[in-house]
């Protein structure tokens, strides 16, 4: 915390606070309207089918069914690149084949039920190393590998890099598939009326839908309104338009009344983004010293039936810039399988690789003989190095105090050990591993609006979606502190189209740095204008004057004007616009460091994590409440995906074996450990009031901290998650043949 | 605790079994029972126009709900946690998985924490059932709500309602709990935010207050 800000910096409660906790905050699935009809999408049961004919006579026959819409009824273009917003080819289980608007729920089911399809099913493929053989089922025309040939990243020579290596290390890594589980699904009221659409979804990005709405309706964007200012948790799920959306809006255009679609918890699982499985083959090279001298890396990243985007590309961005390399090579493929649709999850594309990652590095450190930390020490990417393709560096960088302070905390040096040396069948060991990437950098749009009331209280307009990080209070906060009001004079609105300016999605980490930069321009601006009209009234230059607690100060006199006595100068109200700009010529990094410490019954094979050191570069701690709150979330979701979390898909049927809560394991409140958040304030001259976004990082850090952990107790390495108590004895298993 | 309530004899006649009342006559007979009967104006399913699917029975229930009683013609197979957002407007009470498995949908039912889908409207009539809503007084917060705020017990809010539902059922009985009891009292509750160390904080604050 830092002296000169009065409420950065400080704990301070939720803006919101009082709708959440009462339940009076109406959150998209909350909304129902009068006449509202109940809309729900036929998907298909098979991984891969081709639709030969569809019968809707009996649904259309059930009383209560308003509409049913197939892919003949569909706009042309498509809704993603490779989608169409509904199929005649299912190429997962659960896509989109159809969709019925009746007057309740029940109808709709029934009527979904009563519709007959014949489907010639077809071969499919799960397995993305299988679905790169030319003669695996091609799940769209152009093939199976997205875009056609790997993507490619390569500086210096790797060749060169090998052959100064003292040591070469290989091996191979795989990460699982993961659902989101927003805990309020995906959900959407569309209401058209009078040639105008209005939208209530919970979304990240509340401007996402607003085009593809528009063009789907053909109608201009200004007759688009969506608005999502409470969500149920987004995690990446709903950062994007998707088709669902558009299906409601066609269904509430064609019927001429508010139509819901409200997706239950198994098709959450089967129909919307997952956490892509992955597959890695790496080979890096070091001397005896410890210095990294060549990282090579193929990255197969298994997209599932449809793409936004290329996914291995984001898995190869953490290969290449963690470590101070000079010879790296990586390959991406992304693959089509007949999967859910891989998609953004928190801190897309980095828990994959870093779990590998870090766990190579833990491996290569033992082989030199050298203590983890020293290791990651050594070869970490200082500031200077930055973007090492472009050679940009860092606006900051706090990963060597991240490493120290977290060493620190775990008490790294008295107790750190070599592998399997505790005695008895409850195994202690300590891990650790670094994380750093662009999430929590600025990225553009960047936008905001302040306007100052004739009172003196200001009212804050972001289109950013506080998604649960808290993000309207921070924004509120930023606007405060440089206003020099107090936090309690600032009201916020967010997440509304029709009245927000568009600031991009709550996602990669971004608000506080680029809705922040926004907000905090915008309340510059709006200051500006109200020091020109007291310098007037004052009788002094702007340079002069300051505002604290609503007053307007020459600087050292207590003779102030309150703003409410000085607006009555103001000609018309002050409106304060601001748009940030990302650096040039630099990079924005977010840099972390995670230690845990683990207990393993080798009876059981039951992974207890016992403490989690997560030592994050924020830039600034804007609120420290809700800054604690996100990093130990993140880490414990983080968590789930090291020792947990699994969607499995029947080889044999391709279909979904655990689509629920029972089965897809979740951590609870009784499996949490301890958990230690460590700020680390680096400053960033780019971030506002120097801070950096936080959201995602801990998300990617303890699966390797807590996998290095279980090699250092028990003495085995894995090269998978998630680690379950069946994986751990088969391990120790086959530690004793 | 639970009070006995002295049924009329119109109820008695309505209360389970299929029952043919048109939604006029429902609504007449709403003016003259004795009842502090309240009917939201929202609309549901039951005002479609369409036919009840075949098998469905109907039955006239009461629930008393945030100590208001409600008199209403619910389908036996709809469960409270619908009846309660869909029916009375009170959506505190959320929908995450629809299958007993999460707790966001945790109301008081006769003093006890339950899981509003996971029980049917008909076998909640003429019980007691607090939710979210009936722990404010007008603005004001009730005191596990305040700790909620106080400590940043929450994420998205989302399972909130659940939570602390759940805090109020174990605080009722038992004020002054052991963590492990308040782990334990928490364990059916997801919070996918996973703010877990903020809930539990807030909790045990809470239960420092009584």
């Amino acid at each position: 915390m830092n002296e000169k800000f009065k409420i950065i910096g400080k704990r301070q409660p939720k803006v919101d606070a009082w709708e959440r906790v009462s339940g009076k905050a109406k959150y998209a699935s909350d909304i129902y309207l009068p006449g509202m009809l109940y809309a729900r999408i036929l998907r298909s049961p098979y991984p891969h089918a081709k639709v030969v004919k569809i019968d809707l006579e009996k649904a259309k026959a059930l009383p209560g069914v308003k509409a049913i819409l197939t892919f003949k009824d569909m706009p042309s273009f498509r809704w993603h690149a490779d989608m169409p917003i509904l199929t005649d080819i299912a190429r997962f289980e659960g896509d989109d084949i159809a969709v019925v608007a009746a007057v309740d729920e029940e109808r709709a089911r029934e009527a979904i039920e009563l519709i007959k399809v014949d489907y010639e099913v077809l071969p499919f493929v799960l397995d993305p190393e299988d679905a790169m053989k030319p003669e695996a089922p091609k799940i769209h025309p152009q093939g199976n590998i997205i875009g056609g040939t790997p993507l490619l990243l390569e500086r210096g020579d790797i060749e060169k890099g090998f052959k100064e290596a003292d040591l070469v290390y290989e091996n191979s890594y795989r990460t699982s598939l993961l659902q989101h589980v927003t805990s309020e699904p995906r959900v959407c009221v569309a209401d058209w009326r009078g040639g105008k659409l209005t939208v209530w979804d919970s979304l990240q990005y509340t401007f996402g839908p607003q085009p593809g709405l528009a063009k789907a309706l053909n109608i201009p964007m200004s007759k688009v309104r969506v608005i999502s200012e409470f969500m149920g948790g987004g995690f990446g799920d709903k950062s994007t338009a998707e088709r669902y959306n558009v299906l409601a809006a066609l269904l509430s255009k064609k019927v001429g009344l508010p139509v819901k679609i409200e997706f239950d918890r198994e098709e959450n699982f089967l129909a919307t983004h997952h956490r892509y499985p992955t597959v890695f083959y790496f080979k890096y090279g070091v001397k005896k010293d410890g210095t990294l001298t060549s990282i090579y890396a193929k990255v197969i990243a298994d997209m599932g039936a449809y793409a936004h985007f290329a996914g291995a590309g984001g898995c190869m961005e953490t290969i290449k810039s963690v470590y101070r390399c000079p010879n790296v090579k990586v390959e991406g493929y992304s693959i089509y399988t007949n999967k859910p649709e891989g998609g953004f999850m928190r801190c897309v594309g980095h828990p994959m690789p870093q779990f590998a990652q870090e766990v190579h590095m833990d491996v290569m450190a033992e082989k030199l003989g050298m203590d983890p930390v020293d290791f990651r020490l050594r070869n970490y990417a200082r500031l200077e190095d930055g973007d090492q393709d472009r050679k940009f560096p860092f606006t900051s960088n706090g990963m060597e105090e991240c490493i120290k302070k977290g060493a620190e905390a775990i008490g790294w040096k008295q107790r750190w050990q070599k592998s399997n040396s505790s005695p008895g069948p409850v195994k202690k060991g300590l891990g650790m591993a670094i994380h750093a990437c662009r999430h929590g950098s600025m990225t553009e749009p960047s936008s905001g609006m302040v306007r100052i009331n004739a009172d003196g209280t200001v009212n804050v307009l972001t289109g950013t979606a506080d998604i649960g990080g808290g993000q309207k209070g921070t924004m509120a906060m930023i606007a405060a502190e440089e206003l020099g009001v107090p936090l309690d004079a600032v009201s916020i609105t967010s997440a509304d189209t029709e009245v927000t300016t568009d600031t991009g999605g709550t996602n990669g980490s971004r608000q506080t740095m680029t809705g922040g930069n926004g907000i905090r321009l915008a309340a510059a601006d709006a200051k500006k204008q109200l020091l020109e009209i007291a310098a007037k009234e004052l009788k002094t230059s702007q340079d002069n004057l300051e505002i604290r607690d609503g007053k307007v100060y020459p600087l050292n006199s207590d003779q102030g004007i309150s703003l409410e006595d000085l607006l009555k100068k103001a000609p018309a109200t002050i409106v304060g616009r601001g748009i940030g700009r990302i650096p040039q010529g630099k990079i924005i990094h977010t840099f972390a460091a995670h230690f845990a410490e683990v207990e393993i019954d080798i009876r059981s094979g039951k992974v207890k994590v016992v403490k989690l050191v997560a030592a994050h570069d924020v830039g600034r701690a804007i609120n420290l409440m809700a800054l604690e709150n996100q990093i130990a979330g993140g880490a414990i979701q983080g968590m789930g995906f090291g020792l947990m979390e699994d969607q499995i898909l029947d080889r044999n049927s391709g279909v979904c074996v655990n689509p629920n809560l029972v089965d897809y394991k979740l951590f609870t409140i009784k499996d949490i450990p301890e958990i230690l958040p460590i700020v680390i304030e680096s400053n960033d001259p780019y971030g506002p009031f120097g801070a950096k976004g936080v959201g995602e990082p801990p998300y990617s850090v303890p699966a390797p901290a807590i996998t290095n952990a279980i090699y250092n107790a028990i003495g085995v390495r894995f090269n998978r998650i998630p680690i379950t108590s069946r994986l751990v004895l088969e391990g120790l298993k086959g530690l004793k043949a | 605790m639970s009070e006995k309530r002295k049924e009329t004899k119109e109820q008695k006649e309505k209360r389970g079994g299929p029952i043919k009342v048109s939604r006029r006559d429902f609504l007449k007979g709403m003016g003259t029972t004795a009842i502090a009967a309240t009917i939201t104006p929202l609309p549901s399913a039951s005002q479609a126009e369409a036919a009840v699917p075949s098998g469905v029975k109907e039955a006239v229930i009461q629930l008393n709900v945030n100590a208001k009683a409600y008199r209403l013609k619910v389908k036996s197979h709809w469960t409270l946690l619908d009846v309660l957002r869909k029916e009375l407007g009170l959506t505190g009470a959320k929908k995450f998985c629809d299958r007993g498995s999460c707790g966001a949908c945790t109301v008081i039912m006769e003093g006890k924490a339950v899981y509003a889908c996971s029980r049917l409207a008909i076998e909640a009539d003429n019980k007691k059932i607090v939710t979210i809503e009936g722990l404010t007084d007008g603005e004001k917060l009730h005191p596990i709500q305040e700790v909620f705020v106080k400590h940043d017990g929450f994420q998205c809010g989302f399972c909130t309602s659940g939570q602390i539902m759940s805090v109020k059922a174990l605080l009722d009985i038992n004020p002054r709990p052991s963590v492990a009891e308040m782990k334990e009292a928490l364990s059916g509750n997801i919070c996918r935010c996973s703010a877990y160390p903020k809930i539990l904080e807030s909790a045990m604050a809470a239960s420092q207050k009584g």
